[in-house]
């Protein structure tokens, strides 16, 4: 019994994350009923209809049943306007929290007709597109304001019209197990990151002055323009960057909660991602010792998605 | 929870508020859509409280050009236009005599409908404005169903559906254009629909409740005649009745529409005798006498219904033809219902007001006098003390002669005899008309004549009485027309047992009842344009007109229940049962869903051969899980595909060119259609080998099919790798 009313509530409503991409609006999960202005309109017929019989106008019927006819064909326009509809795909970028987690929703109109005044909406976020051009894709943008460091999940999709008059209100619920990471919001001016560098024998040691150029290296984004070399760029072999020999031996930051200055949990970890964009802004190498994960000494991209999804985790529920 | 939070979570909100406050784009489509339901309306309202409406509409519209003005401002606030609105209640209630009854409402829901939109402020404001502009565009049809009435309704259905469209979202950049022909489509996919509705619709009998002071303003002839009164009727051209008759038509002199019987008189204005009391006709004549017509009555609301003198059948209910013509149906059928009765003074009286247009068959034997039973009552001799020239005049001739009859010729004769003057525009008469009539001014209309002619017959002890109606019509294709310019009066006096018509216009104009009015009167006269009878354009394309909404009244405004039946009956359906028109009804409603469901099936694509066939190659990739990036070129794309497919690389390659050179490289037509057909075939064989594959694969132990779905199980995404 109960299971069967699981079973009901999810083909109504779509409160479980179970429906997968890409995915077509279908007539069996598009719901319309008249919207508050088309209820207004319906009694403002039924009185028109209460008229015509009273005074038996020949004509009052006839403008009540082409009013009727046009309720009756703005439904089918609605609904036209909506079902067949197709998600693509939709993904989530990461974010830091307090920031907005956009999730990208492609939706595709194969129809020969332009689809108009689609809005796609989540429990706090909303995207209206005016006009899906036919056979062709647009992107919706959703914006979920977030405040809390973890997981943030899509959760269900309301995609609405209630063109063209406005007089029906056509849904369909849309709900992929899609989310994002967000990751803790790095602390507003934090200390300098906490650096020990370790002098490793039989390597001289350099002085970081300008000019003492100990190689190229790829471009990665973020360098300054006046780091890059030119010369080298000119000569066709790509974007490649001076590096200097700051420091003799690698300076290095080994990063832990206990060692952050701070008592509460979510400052410290809002300090140690800091500390973490610090670090990969400066291409210091650093290690991070949470409690549940280990992460050894190292920089680049892929270590800092690691590292921050770790700690946007961190002692949270999996 | 709140209700709206509980409908909010079944219903998913729109996001643009009803709260949301007035915008420039939705005041002006409103303003436009009451202008033209306003219009139709001007013709019957009060000239003050069309231009209360107008006003009102426009000074919103001027404030909106000019927000800054303070005195607009000020009258337009809410208090100022709820005080006009209550005044105007209150002087509406001065200007009809009463508030609750229908005009009054219609004038007063025109000014509700003007001030709500003065100060009109949110969305939800407009809402309630449509609804109401809907029904006031409704109320036209108390006043007049003509096509006129129906092409002036076109214009402000468009405009209703327009602004909705406009409140939908007013800040849609689409233009006007768009939308109007999107209302446009609309409103013609509807239209099937709604003329399926108009003819099944059943068509409850009878007013559901009826507003007791609904007495209007009346046309035509009254209860009671001046010196002037028909002279004044005769300059309209307005439709008093239609006739459709079965078989020859009287000719026009014997054609006198029998109306209100005026009997009581004051010395100057004669009036209907209020104790009469209903009789039967009889006639035991031949039946080939009888002449058998269908009246279309216009509504005039009094209760006269006219026939041609005399009548031999009570009014009956239009499908009382069907009886006569075929008596099986008549069997079938309840019996056509009365419509009136017949007086004993040979009037015929409306069961009820005529207030729609009312149709009946009736039967009459053209130029027979009127038998009676009983003498006639002394009011028929009653004289009041005035006109006593005319009195000692009419007494000197009857002793001149040996009988009534004769004494009747010799009033005609004087009247044909001396110089009396048949016009419209007669001298006004004072205290004793009929005297002043007969020998000062010797000018006048009917109804003077006829006065003058019933007050000399009763001087001599003849009872005598005057008769109002139509005199004439004119045929028009296969009908006849009767105009308020046909309208006449005669006398009628008690002879041998019997009422003998006397028509003393006849003695002194004999062309007025040969051929009209017109030929009757000098040409300068303020004759009405239609009763003119020669022949022009104008005048032929006016009985155009005429017949064309002679058709629209019998074909779409007189369709009723009996319609219906006709019209089932020339279907072969009989009479048929609720569930028949209920199936009927579903049929033809998903064969209009199926057809306008169906219109884009059928559109052709607007993309190029090309690009249709890419699309073609997308959606393959599709339907095997493979869609394309949001950034994807369609290089990468395809590559993409060869990765995930490695046997079919040398294919994804191949068609990647193909795709390249038939996008990018113009070469001659042969090659192109050459490249086409191998895209095509290559995407056709890949589709075969892409379903065997997933066939195939179905039957094979399941790896991962965890890696199909796109949700997000594991980090990093499908995006970063």
């Amino acid at each position: 019994m109960k299971l069967k009313f699981r079973r009901w509530r999810q083909r109504l409503f779509r409160n479980r994350p179970e429906d997968t991409l890409p995915h077509r609006i279908t007539h069996q999960r598009t719901y319309i009923v008249p919207s508050k202005r088309g209820c207004a309109f319906l009694f403002a017929l039924l009185l028109m209809l209460v008229a015509s019989v009273n005074y038996a106008l020949s004509l009052g019927y006839a403008l009540s049943f082409l009013l009727t006819g046009l309720f009756a064909a703005t439904l089918l326009r609605t609904y036209q306007n909506l079902a067949g509809l197709h998600i693509l795909q939709c993904d989530a970028e990461d974010t830091f929290a307090g920031q907005a987690a956009t999730f990208n929703v492609q939706l595709t109109n194969k129809k020969t007709q332009t689809r108009h005044g689609i809005r796609i909406s989540s429990k706090d976020a909303s995207s209206a597109l005016n006009r899906v051009e036919a056979e062709s894709s647009t992107l919706a943008k959703l914006e979920l304001p977030t405040h809390t460091r973890g997981i943030k999940k899509l959760g269900r999709l309301t995609i609405q019209s209630d063109w063209p008059l406005g007089l029906w209100t056509c849904w369909s619920y849309l709900h992929t197990p899609l989310d994002a990471l967000v990751f803790p919001q790095p602390e507003d001016q934090a200390p300098p990151l906490p650096t020990r560098i370790e002098h490793t024998e039989g390597e001289h040691r350099q002085t970081a002055t300008q000019g003492d150029v100990s190689g190229l290296r790829e471009y990665i984004p973020g360098d300054t323009i006046g780091s890059i070399a030119w010369k080298s760029a000119a000569r066709g072999l790509g974007l490649q960057v001076r590096s200097y020999e700051q420091e003799t031996g690698q300076s290095q930051a080994v990063l832990s909660l206990q060692h952050t200055g701070k008592i509460q949990l979510e400052e410290q970890l809002s300090r140690l991602c800091a500390w973490v964009l610090q670090a990969e802004s400066t291409h210091t190498d650093y290690s991070l010792n949470l409690s549940s994960e280990q992460f050894d000494r190292n920089h680049g991209h892929e270590q800092q998605q690691r590292v921050l999804r770790a700690l946007a985790l961190y002692g949270l529920p999996p | 929870m709140t209700s709206t939070g509980f409908m909010h979570r079944l219903i998913p909100d729109l996001g643009l508020s009803e709260q949301r406050p007035m915008d420039a784009r939705t005041l002006h489509s409103l303003a436009v859509l009451l202008l033209l339901v306003q219009l139709p309306h001007l013709m019957h309202l009060p000239l003050w409280v069309s231009l209360t409406g107008g006003m009102l509409v426009s000074a919103r519209l001027f404030l909106l050009r000019a927000p800054a003005q303070r005195a607009l401002k000020i009258l337009l606030s809410p208090i100022a236009v709820t005080a006009l609105a209550a005044l105007s209640a209150f002087l509406i209630k001065a200007d009809y005599g009463y508030f609750v009854g229908r005009d009054p409402a219609v004038a007063f829901l025109f000014i509700l409908v003007a001030a709500k939109f003065a100060e009109v402020r949110r969305a939800s404001d407009a809402t309630l404005l449509l609804c109401l502009a809907a029904f006031l565009l409704l109320t036209q049809y108390f006043y007049s169903q003509a096509i006129i009435a129906t092409v002036v309704t076109v214009p402000a259905v468009v405009a209703l559906a327009y602004t909705l469209s406009i409140l939908r979202d007013p800040h849609n950049p689409s233009r006007n254009s768009e939308q109007l022909r999107l209302v446009g489509s609309l409103l013609l996919q509807g239209i099937p629909l709604a003329a399926l509705l108009f003819v099944v619709f059943p068509r409850l009998p009878g007013p559901l409740w009826s507003l007791p002071e609904d007495a209007m303003a009346t046309t035509g002839l009254s209860d009671s005649m001046s010196p002037g009164s028909i002279g004044q009727l005769s300059q309209s051209d307005a439709v008093a009745f239609r006739v459709e008759f079965d078989g020859a038509i009287p000719p026009r002199n014997q054609r006198y529409w029998r109306g209100p019987v005026l009997t009581e008189f004051d010395g100057r204005r004669w009036t209907t005798s209020p104790a009469s009391h209903t009789t039967q006709p009889v006639y035991q004549g031949d039946a080939n006498d009888l002449t058998h017509y269908t009246v279309t009555l216009q509504p005039h609301r009094q209760r006269w219904l006219f026939a041609l003198e005399s009548a031999a059948s009570l009014p009956r209910s239009y499908d009382a033809a069907e009886t006569t013509r075929n008596p099986d149906i008549a069997l079938s059928r309840s019996p056509s219902r009365v419509l009136g009765k017949l007086m004993n003074d040979g009037q015929m009286i409306a069961t009820d007001t005529v207030s729609q247009v009312l149709r009946y068959r009736q039967s009459s034997v053209p130029g027979s006098a009127i038998r009676v039973s009983r003498p006639p009552h002394d009011k028929t001799l009653f004289l009041p003390g005035r006109n006593q020239r005319t009195l000692q005049f009419a007494r000197k001739i009857r002793a001149s002669v040996d009988s009534d009859s004769e004494f009747t010729q010799r009033i005609l004769q004087h009247f044909n005899r001396e110089s009396f003057f048949y016009t419209l525009n007669p001298q006004l008469l004072g205290h004793t008309p009929v005297d002043e009539f007969l020998f000062n001014t010797r000018a006048g209309f009917c109804e003077h004549y006829a006065s003058a002619f019933v007050v000399m017959m009763r001087a001599v002890g003849i009872p005598s009485r005057v008769v109002t109606g139509y005199q004439g019509g004119e045929m028009n294709n296969d009908y006849m027309i009767v105009r308020q310019s046909d309208a006449h009066a005669w006398a009628e006096s008690f002879i041998d047992g019997v009422w003998k018509r006397f028509d003393p216009t006849a003695a002194v104009a004999p062309s007025r009842v040969e051929h009209g009015l017109a030929s009757a009167l000098p040409n300068d006269s303020a004759v009405p344009g239609l009763a003119r009878s020669q022949a022009n354009w104008l005048r032929s394309a006016q009985l155009r007109w005429d017949a064309l909404n002679h058709r629209w009244q019998t074909l779409v405004v007189d369709f009723d229940n009996d319609s219906q039946d006709k019209l089932w009956d020339k279907l072969g359906l009989g009479t048929p049962a609720l569930w028949q028109i209920t199936a009927i009804v579903i049929a033809i409603a998903s064969i209009w869903c199926a057809a306008i469901l169906g219109i884009p099936v059928w559109s052709r694509s607007k993309l190029s051969h090309d690009e249709r066939l890419w699309q073609r190659l997308i959606h393959l990739l599709e339907t095997h899980d493979l869609s394309r990036g949001l950034s994807e070129t369609p290089t990468e794309y395809l590559q993409r595909a060869a990765q995930r497919w490695p046997a079919q690389a040398i294919a994804f390659s191949n068609l990647g060119r193909n795709f390249d050179r038939l996008r990018f490289q113009a070469s001659t037509a042969d090659d192109t259609e050459q490249l086409r057909i191998a895209v095509k075939q290559s995407i056709t064989s890949l589709s075969w080998t892409l379903k065997r594959r997933a066939i195939a694969l179905r039957f094979k132990p399941r790896r991962s099919a965890v890696a199909l779905t796109n949700g997000r199980h594991d980090y990093p995404t499908a995006r970063d790798v």
